[in-house]
Formats: structure tokens, sequence, C-alpha cells
């Protein structure tokens, strides 16, 4: 019940946050990728860690695949990409921000290329509730024209409090959030956030709906005009 | 190996049971990100060899459900079966994931050469 009343809460301050959101298909948002410009493949850079976490980063790349293989694109396998980029002396996508898109087409093949920017990767304690908070930057574009093909912003905040039934009473709690706040949330907690927002993105070739799903209203256009303004 | 292969059924047996989900898009990734993550935080022989059998319980899972194997699982595998020095387990990899993802191909075909030049060197 508890879960339900934060989860509430939660779904309440979020669409707070966002003020009225703005939505639109996903065709008008995102027109090339309902053209030949529409990439097959796409490399998955290192991210850009604006949090605080320094291994944010690290663990971005052990939840990225699956969430945009699933929505039908080829993604260039990520844990033999991090280790080029990481011989190459790359650790953090701001080294690569600068680079032209059309170096990823020449060496990797790939029709497009995914930027990362974490823009937050917090825990929070506080005596029987503990939450962990994702936000994330996604910026996709495309290795032939350097264009934006997709971008998205998405953040999601996920209580850690435990079990309202765990019993224990106020201390059971406290360990609880601490257990539970663990570094290791972060996979489930970073999967939320971006199978939240692929839903924005159009399905690929490998996904049976490919070129079918250009009149899904589901584009928050601030969520994805927030993604591309700062950079 | 009788014990490898009664872990591996053990292993088969409890994930066909409650984590045999299979995606939209076809995809059975069993337990990936765990075992990836697991070995990320914390490299060691035993979280590598985790990982390399969860990579084969997909690629078998994948074949028996008649499913295509997820982009990057075979190319995954190739790659950690080269760095062992398996050239051959590594070819056959790499072949299989540019049969099923043909824009794979450049960027194997260019890891290929570069997997060769580095054994050359060493």
């Amino acid at each position: 019940m508890n879960k339900l009343l934060l989860l509430f809460l939660a779904t309440v301050v979020l669409s707070g946050c966002a003020g009225v959101p703005v939505t639109d298909t996903k065709r008008n948002s995102y027109p090339s990728m309902y053209s030949d410009q529409k990439p097959i493949s796409m490399i998955i850079v290192p991210a850009i860690n604006e949090s605080t976490a320094a291994n944010a980063g690290d663990l971005l790349n052990v939840t990225v695949t699956q969430p945009f293989a699933n929505q039908g694109y080829y993604v260039m396998p990520v844990a033999i990409v991090s280790d080029i980029f990481k011989r190459e002396g790359i650790l953090e996508g701001t080294q690569i921000k600068g680079l032209p898109a059309s170096m990823f087409k020449k060496n990797f093949g790939a029709d497009s290329v995914l930027f990362l920017t974490i823009t937050e990767w917090d825990k929070h304690y506080a005596v029987i509730a503990g939450n962990v908070s994702v936000g994330i930057e996604y910026v996709l574009l495309s290795t032939e024209t350097n264009e934006v093909l997709w971008s998205y912003t998405q953040r999601v905040v996920v209580d850690t409090s435990g079990n309202a039934n765990s019993g224990g009473g106020i201390l059971g709690a406290l360990i609880v959030t601490a257990i539970s706040t663990a570094v290791t949330d972060y996979v489930p907690i970073a999967f939320k956030v971006h199978e939240s927002a692929v839903k924005a993105l159009p399905y690929g070739k490998y996904h049976p709906k490919s070129g079918a799903d250009g009149d899904d209203k589901v584009v928050n256009l601030s969520a994805k005009e927030n993604a591309v303004q700062a950079d | 190996m009788k014990t490898i292969i009664c872990g591996l059924v053990a292993t088969l047996a409890i994930l066909s049971g409650c984590a045999a989900t299979v995606t939209e898009a076809g995809y059975y990734w069993g337990d990936y990100s765990q075992t990836l993550y697991k070995y990320t935080v914390d490299p060691s022989e035993v979280t590598l060899a985790n990982h390399v059998q969860e990579l084969e319980n997909i690629i078998e899972t994948s074949r028996e459900k008649g499913l295509r194997v997820p982009p990057g699982v075979h190319a995954e595998l190739g790659y950690i079966k080269a760095r062992q020095g398996n050239d051959a387990a590594a070819t056959a990899h790499y072949e299989t994931e540019m049969s099923l993802y043909p824009e794979s191909r450049l960027f194997l075909e260019r890891l290929t050469v570069e997997t060769k030049k580095g054994s050359e060197k060493s």
C-alpha cells in the first residue's frame, strides 16, 4: 500500500517537474527516422558523466545494449567497443564529442552514434526511506550527415526503503534502506530509465513493428528538446 | 565435465522456469546484464567464466526456442575466446554474428585483423 502511495506521489512529482507535457507522434518528432536515413546499426560511445558518481559510466555500459537492441537496432557490441575506446585512451564521452560522426562509419561501420549524458546518478538516505535517482540524456546522430536523428531526456526516481512489510521496526527499516540503496540497485534503475526513454524511439529493422509506429503519439516534446539544448 | 553439465542443466532449468522472457523483437537475454555487471565491477576468472557461461546459455536457449541470438552475443563470446587464444572459436563466433547481422561485418573484420596483428607482435 505504502509503495502504491509512493509510486503515485512519484508520478505526481515527475509529471509536475516537466510542466504540462506536450506530446507528438514519433514521425512528426523524428522525421529522419522514417526516411532512408533511418539507421540499422548504432554504436554507443562512453557516456559523458555529469553526475557525482565516478563509476556511473562503466555501470551504464552494462545496461544500455538490451533496451536499444530490443527496440530493433543492431547495437555494436558494447563490451568490445568500450575496450577499444579504453585502449585508445578514451574513457569519457567528452573526449569524443568533438570528433566528426563520420569517424564511426569509417571505423566501425555504424550508421548512427548514440551519446549518453548522465545528468544524475545519486542516492539519498533518510531515516526510514531512501531513494535512487538516475537521469540520462540521449542524442542519436547520423554518421552520414551528422544530423540529430533522435533525442530524449529521461529521469527516474526509485524508492529503496525496502518492503513495507519487512518488519523489524525503525532499526530494521534503516538496515534495509542501507542495503537496498547499494550500488547494485543502479542496474535495474538504469534499465528503467532506458526502457522509458526508448518508448519514444522509432522501432528499428529487427523489431516486428518497424516502420509501423509513426503515428504513435508518445514523444514528450520537452524531453526531446532538453536533450539537445545544453549542447 | 559432469558437474559442468549438471550445473548447466540446473541453470537452464532455473532460467527457463523464471527468467525465460522473450522480448518483442524476439530476443532471449537470460541473465546477461547481471553476469556482465559482476564481471565489470569485479573482473576475475570466476566472473568471466560465469559471463561466458551465460553467453553460451543465451545462444543455446535461443536455438532451442528457435529465436535469433541477440545482437552482439556471438561477437562478445568470440572476442573473449580470441583473448583466451582460441582463434578458431573466435572466428566461428564472428562468422555467426556476421551472418545474423550483416551490418556487423566491417567492425568484426577489422577486429579480426587487429587481433592477428596483436598476437603476431607478442
